[in-house]
């Protein structure tokens, strides 16, 4: 555990990263505390600008607080980002790993079902899924997931099929290891750092979805999100620029972050790109 | 009636001396914006606005409507009703040509009212419903011959509401897919001449209209433009002159009337009426009594919808009907329907009736469904949680796309509270009677009474609130409806909206009808 750290700590920008979504997770936890109310809550004079009228980032056209919005916005947006990854990458992993380990013709199908879902453009695809199930936290999690899941089934399969004819998968056959076993004890740990960084990229991702999909009108209408917060505010952009730029740049930092963590862990967990720098 | 008749008559002189004072300059185009595309040009099919817009120019009335509401003789030069209010005669126009040099006869009126609206369109049924027979003595007389006295009848005879359409095009085929429909030929200002899809329409100057010296404009363009932003410019540029129904979004033009070239104005839509209410399930649900709804209205902040949502574009409603219905004298300011709301007051009522608070301050829980119409209606849902949250009733917002909507509201009835917005039209009997009547329970018909509210009492005074002749009466019957309504409160009044139109003032002399942009144009003309 400390030479990985030590690796990553190599990589400047990724601790950067750690430290902006720290920052975020704990204004996520906090956000009860912080602002102990509804962020939906008309808390004061509409349109006001950012340190006016106790408004710390200023407020919307119904004088809703911009910040209060921000700090509960990143429970949301983490929630959702974390539980639709946990998500795909499960179904990822069921697809890739069978379709890479037998092979064959179980193979052709998986791919090939696969591929359906990699040819539809995957952000529409995910607006269509919302607009079919009505917008609420659930069916943005599962649109979420199943736009996002294919990569994963393709990256899993490919290491899969590299390591299936290694000699310590081999070895377990000669040992007569049953194949789930060989799978999930033998194989799957040795493909787990690529996974882990799609993975966290793919938070990133889910992120900006949901975002785009609130913007568009299909969040949760119960739920604060930056999507929401930019699309309320977006058409006053001229008048009020606060409204959504604090959400966008909240949505930027993160997104941002992530990926700096996820290039991070890619060095550090990566082998062969160890002595990169 | 003879009053009625006189004042009808002095209106037609006003409105003809009108006419000469207006005289502007010949010549130039007109180009305009149509939002969206029409889906068809029938508009003795369709009432969708964006029909409405261009079909006027085309198809004419028998009347039209000015800003106070008073009657300008189109193709009906007078009319005459009879004591009992069963029979009106029209005396039409004469020497009135279609675009096809065909004459204008009242054998087109009879065709067009008995054949046409009364069958296909959609609110004619509505309008004409006591027209049992239309006599045609000459070919310039037309005699309705009416089951019962129909007051409202004579609030729709715009060229929107029931434009005349030539009998020799229709008769014999069937009227719903007949290729009139988009070749129309009507008696109008202006000619049809192409519909390029996705780009314009363009309507010529008729050079026979019956009016001499009208219409001063050569052409009219209809442009359709997909983008706001992009209909913004276009407007800012002076690429087009005119544009109604919010084509240009409430935010620019709030930024536009700076301009100097530039004016903004809600006159032109006191006939289409537009009210923002809330429909309850009277039936089931945490709804069903009247005094939460009167709760639920007092608390509600009107002025703060108004000034936050819809920039400062709106009236709050001050009862059952829209303040526009004061031209008439059937508008009463009722209880119940503060400008400002009173969440103590909202607050105390809802305890006087017994509905205590819980732990954690809620007495009932309920969702809300908002119109599927855009960004105004969810602020509008978002700001009615929060006001609700306050009195003790805690909604959860449900937003989904209108054919969802529209089958949950008007066809399962499986709403509890619903935010929406009514045509009331120019009259009560054509725009409001559909939300309240027991008649008006009709499962799967979209905009009637889904509340499923249902009060003899109410129905007696609508029936004489619709046939009643005389005024006075028509007046203290109307009284009575909106008390009751005030309050069992089935739908709650929000406030009126307010549309815009955004115009370049070079554009002169297109703003005295009260249809406003469903108007003609005839007089329409470019000063620069």
């Amino acid at each position: 555990m400390s030479t990985f750290w030590q690796r990553y700590r190599r990589n400047k920008s990724a601790v950067f990263g750690l430290a902006v979504i720290l920052i975020v997770i704990i204004m996520a936890v906090t956000a009860n505390f912080l602002y102990p109310f509804d962020p939906f809550r008309l808390a004061g004079k509409p349109l006001s600008g950012p340190g006016m009228n106790g408004f710390l980032l200023g407020s919307d056209s119904l004088g809703r607080d911009v910040a209060a919005g921000i700090v509960h916005g990143a429970k949301t947006s983490l929630l959702i980002g974390l539980i639709a990854t946990l998500v795909a990458v499960l179904i990822g992993i069921v697809f890739g790993a069978f379709s890479g380990y037998y092979g064959g013709r179980l193979d052709d199908f998986l791919m090939r079902v696969t591929e359906i879902f990699q040819t539809i453009p995957s952000f529409i695809f995910a607006i269509l899924l919302v607009a079919i199930m009505k917008p609420s936290i659930v069916s943005i999690v599962i649109a979420i997931a199943v736009v996002s899941w294919p990569g994963v089934a393709r990256l899993v399969r490919g290491e899969f099929l590299a390591l299936k004819s290694r000699e310590f998968v081999q070895a377990c056959h000669t040992l007569g290891m049953s194949d789930l076993r060989i799978m999930l004890r033998e194989i799957l740990p040795n493909c787990m750092s690529p996974i882990i960084v799609i993975g966290s990229l793919m938070v990133a991702t889910a992120i900006l979805i949901e975002s785009g999909l609130a913007f568009l009108g299909l969040g949760d209408p119960n739920i604060m999100s930056w999507g929401f917060q930019i699309g309320a505010g977006r058409t006053m952009l001229r008048s009020a620029w606060w409204v959504c730029t604090f959400p966008g740049v909240a949505i930027l930092i993160t997104v941002l972050a992530i990926n700096l963590v996820g290039e991070g862990l890619n060095d550090a967990l990566n082998p062969r790109l160890r002595e990169r720098i | 009636m003879n009053r009625l008749l006189k004042s009808c008559l002095v209106a037609a002189t006003l409105a003809l001396s009108n006419v000469s004072a207006h005289a502007g300059k010949d010549g130039g185009t007109l180009s305009f914006l149509v939002q969206p595309e029409p889906p068809t040009l029938a508009s003795y099919v369709s009432t969708s606005g964006p029909i409405g817009l261009v079909m006027p120019k085309v198809y004419e009335g028998l009347f039209d409507y000015d800003n106070d509401g008073k009657m300008i003789p189109i193709l009906a030069e007078s009319y005459e009703m009879s004591a009992d209010g069963k029979t009106v005669t029209f005396n039409l126009r004469k020497g009135v040509k279609w675009h096809d040099g065909k004459p204008f006869t009242s054998a087109d009126v009879q065709f067009t009212v008995m054949d046409v609206l009364k069958k296909v369109h959609p609110r004619g049924p509505n309008s004409f419903r006591e027209v049992s027979a239309i006599e045609t003595p000459d070919a310039h007389t037309a005699i309705f011959k009416l089951n019962k006295p129909a007051p409202y009848m004579m609030r729709s005879f715009s060229a929107y509401e029931s434009p005349m359409v030539p009998k020799h095009l229709l008769e014999g085929q069937d009227v719903k897919s007949a290729p009139l429909a988009n070749n129309p030929v009507g008696t109008g200002p202006f000619k049809f001449v192409e519909w390029k899809k996705g780009q314009y329409i363009r309507l010529d100057k008729n050079e026979d209209y019956w009016l001499e010296g009208l219409p001063h404009l050569d052409r009219i363009v209809g442009r359709f433009i997909p983008d706001a932003s992009t209909r913004t410019a276009a407007m800012e540029n002076g690429e087009v002159l005119y544009a109604a129904y919010n084509a240009i979004p409430n935010i620019d033009a709030v930024r536009l009337k700076d301009r100097d070239d530039i004016d903004v104005t809600t006159d032109g839509y006191s006939m289409i009426n537009p009210m923002a209410l809330i429909e309850f399930n009277t039936k089931e649900g945490p709804f069903v009594d009247p005094a939460v709804r009167r709760a639920i209205s007092t608390a509600i902040d009107r002025r703060f919808m108004i000034d936050t949502i819809f920039f400062g574009y709106g009236k709050p409603a001050t009862s059952a009907l829209s303040s526009n219905f004061k031209a008439t004298n059937l508008h009463a300011t009722m209880p119940n329907y503060p400008e400002r709301g009173d969440v103590a007051k909202a607050n105390a009522m809802l305890d006087a009736a017994g509905f205590k608070k819980n732990s954690d301050g809620v007495r009932l829980n309920g969702v809300l469904d908002i119109i599927p119409y855009g960004e105004d209606w969810r602020r509008a849902g978002e700001y009615l949680k929060q006001v609700m949250g306050d009195i003790g009733i805690n909604l959860e917002l449900r937003y989904e796309d209108v054919p969802t909507w529209l089958k949950r509201v008007y066809h399962r009835y499986d709403f509890q509270m619903n935010v929406n917005y009514f045509y009331q039209l120019p009259d009560p009997v054509l725009g409001v009677h559909r939300h309240y009547g027991t008649d008006q329970i009709r499962k799967g018909t979209h905009f009637v009474n889904s509340s499923r509210y249902s009060n003899p009492t109410l129905d007696a005074l609508l029936d004489s609130g619709a046939g009643e002749p005389d005024a006075a009466k028509r007046t203290a019957a109307y009284n009575e409806i909106q008390q009751i309504l005030a309050n069992d409160m089935p739908v709650v009044n929000l406030f009126e909206l307010e549309f815009l139109v955004v115009y370049n003032n070079k554009l002169k002399g297109a703003y005295d009808s009260a249809m406003g942009a469903y108007g003609s144009f005839r007089e329409a003309y470019l000063d620069d």
